[in-house]
């Protein structure tokens, strides 16, 4: 496959990143992906460990959509669109990029410290991303924008919007749900961290969004419903461009501690505070995933 | 510029943009079910292909025109000026002016031009805009600067919001005139008195300067579309030496023409007495142009006053001359 041959292909930077695990030249192996997604679990919580707080929860919860999303050959770096919405999953995508490849490890120390170019949550500035915006529920409108130019193109770029579930209470999805699928932008594809986590707590205890599936089906799209912690099932969902004129929905169940033993089913996910101890024993755990 | 009454044109927007858009493949019209109430329903029947009805979903449609324009697209935003500014100021701050991005927002119904009451009547619009960095504002209400002004905001990169009046234009300017979106227009000289007008309100600026003329006040005019970035250094020129300056837009005293003319003399230091006409920080009502121009006070009558009252405070107010509504034919209130 075209997308693949390429994401082979060495780009001048690899060398002197020194990418060494997780490299891209393997991306479609269920063995490998799952391994990559623990890295970027592991990457994540060095990061959030510098300060001792942060958006940990959103990379435990999104590591295998990023694994499948960055490694699973369906991008096409510089081609394809990628639209990140929640902008404080900024840690997974900047963990992620680093685990394939596209962003120097040794910049992942800056994270959320004053004056980087990684701010904790992703800004016009924030490198490698097409689109995000702190400002929730916005970003789906610009993946449309972007796959209406594709179509105006005349060529076969994907558009991927990253999503997450508390931000579907916005209006603004919906009025976005239902112009992508009356123009049929089949080239666009939603993929959504469905943790039922937000700021105030469960989902659902929040607001009713359920049932999820059949929202967007009502709306027009295809959906596909997989577990968000199996990236060879996220990588099958997300592979088909879509051919029937509808734009594709990828709702992935997942839990925002990343199904991790070693943090307690009472920690805030949006927002974890990380302590030397659990920092150790998360770290612990995710080593002993890789051993 | 012209006196009235004027001769009216329709459609010199979407005339322009239709215009354009045949020159350049770029540009794309959006429109939020309002196609003829914004004259882009010429575009929609003249190039089919680059428009698209987003429908009632102004957020929506502000963030398509985002997206659409980091890919390289020119974008033209048509509704209602409340629609595209009070109803999705987040998405315009963060899809549009935060990025930076060629995306023209277009509002029509400024002001008290609505008759629909407060829900459809733009007061707060330019305030808003004015507030966003990266954006331009620019208020017209003349078919020969509305002509020029299409092709001008779209040689200007990065994003501009455009209010535009709706419906029956008149043609305030001569031909010969040209719009700049770099320069405010002083449209009659004068010492003694110095008005700066926008919008709706430039035709009832320079009949309130001939009556105070008449009456022996030299009254300049300066026409100010751009509202930001303001031309402060014509209008401090304009200003310097006047007894009074009076800012007279169809908008919210608060934040729009006056509140820009104002922080532009403080800063220059020029210590000239500043009188707002505008709408007077009140929601107002249903009702013709006519009945709210003259109720809210956007009056050619209430120009000739503030500055009668900061000039020649002692003598009678001379009083303006009737104005006339023929068919076919636009007037100032």
């Amino acid at each position: 496959m075209k997308n693949r041959a390429r994401r082979r292909g060495k780009s001048p930077d690899d060398d002197r990143r020194g990418v060494a695990q997780a490299s891209p030249s393997a991306p479609t192996s269920v063995g490998n992906l799952s391994k990559l997604a623990t890295q970027i679990r592991l990457r994540a919580v060095h990061m959030v460990g510098i300060q001792g707080f942060g958006y940990l929860g959103q990379a435990l919860s999104a590591a295998e959509i990023f694994a499948s999303l960055y490694g699973g050959g369906l991008m096409r770096p510089g081609w394809d669109r990628f639209c990140l919405s929640p902008a404080h999953y900024a840690v997974v995508h900047y963990a992620a990029a680093a685990e394939v490849g596209r962003l120097d490890p040794e910049a992942l120390k800056s994270y959320g410290a004053n004056g980087t170019l990684l701010e904790a949550i992703s800004t016009e500035r924030t490198p490698l991303l097409d689109l995000t915006c702190g400002s929730l529920a916005q970003v789906i409108s610009g993946a449309i924008g972007f796959a209406l130019a594709s179509r105006y193109a005349k060529d076969d770029r994907r558009v991927f919007a990253f999503l997450s579930d508390g931000e579907m209470e916005e209006g603004q999805t919906w009025e976005a749900a239902m112009f992508a699928a009356h123009h049929g932008l089949e080239r666009l594809t939603v993929v959504i961290d469905a943790n039922n986590s937000q700021v105030d707590g469960q989902v659902t205890s929040v607001t009713t969004l359920e049932p999820l599936a059949d929202k967007w089906q009502a709306f027009g799209w295809r959906v596909s419903e997989v577990d968000g912690h199996d990236a060879d099932a996220l990588v099958a969902a997300m592979q088909s461009s879509g051919s029937e004129r509808k734009p594709l929905v990828v709702i992935a169940r997942t839990q925002i501690l990343g199904r991790l033993k070693s943090v307690p089913m009472t920690a805030d996910g949006h927002f974890l505070k990380l302590d030397p101890s659990l920092k150790q024993a998360i770290i612990e755990e995710l080593e002993a995933q890789l051993a | 510029m012209r006196r009235p009454p004027y001769e009216i044109v329709m459609k010199p927007y979407g005339t322009a943009l239709v215009a354009l858009a045949r020159e350049r493949s770029d540009i794309i019209c959006l429109s939020g079910d309002l196609t003829r109430q914004t004259e882009t329903d010429l575009f929609r029947d003249e190039i089919p292909d680059r428009f698209i009805n987003v429908g009632m979903a102004e957020a929506n449609m502000i963030g398509i025109a985002g997206g659409l324009a980091r890919a390289g697209h020119t974008v033209f935003v048509n509704t209602f000026g409340v629609f595209c500014t009070r109803r999705c100021y987040d998405q315009v701050a963060m899809a549009v002016a935060y990025p930076n991005l060629d995306v023209k927002i277009v509002g029509f119904m400024p002001g008290l031009s609505s008759p629909g009451g407060p829900s459809h009547q733009a007061i707060d619009d330019i305030a808003l805009m004015r507030a966003l960095p990266n954006m331009m504002v620019v208020d017209l209400a003349d078919a020969t600067e509305i002509s020029q002004a299409v092709r001008a905001v779209v040689e200007r990169r990065g994003p501009v919001y455009l209010r535009l009046k709706r419906g029956e234009i008149p043609v305030v300017a001569e031909p010969s005139h040209r719009f700049s979106l770099a320069k405010a227009h002083v449209a009659k000289q004068g010492r003694e008195a110095c008005i700066v007008a926008s919008g709706m309100m430039v035709p009832a600026a320079l009949v309130a300067a001939d009556v105070l003329e008449e009456n022996g006040i030299a009254t300049c005019v300066v026409n100010s579309p751009v509202i930001k970035p303001l031309d402060g250094a014509t209008i401090v020129t304009a200003a310097r030496g006047a007894g009074v300056v009076v800012t007279a837009e169809n908008h919210s005293v608060i934040g729009g023409l006056g509140s820009a003319v104002s922080e532009a003399l403080a800063e220059a230091g020029v210590g000239v007495p500043l009188r707002r006409i505008g709408v007077a920080d009140v929601f107002a009502e249903s009702g013709s142009r006519e009945y709210l121009f003259d109720r809210y006070n956007l009056g050619v009558q209430n120009i000739v006053e503030a500055v009668w009252a900061a000039v020649a405070p002692k003598k009678p107010v001379p009083v303006a001359p009737a104005m006339p509504v023929t068919p076919g034919t636009y007037s100032p209130v």
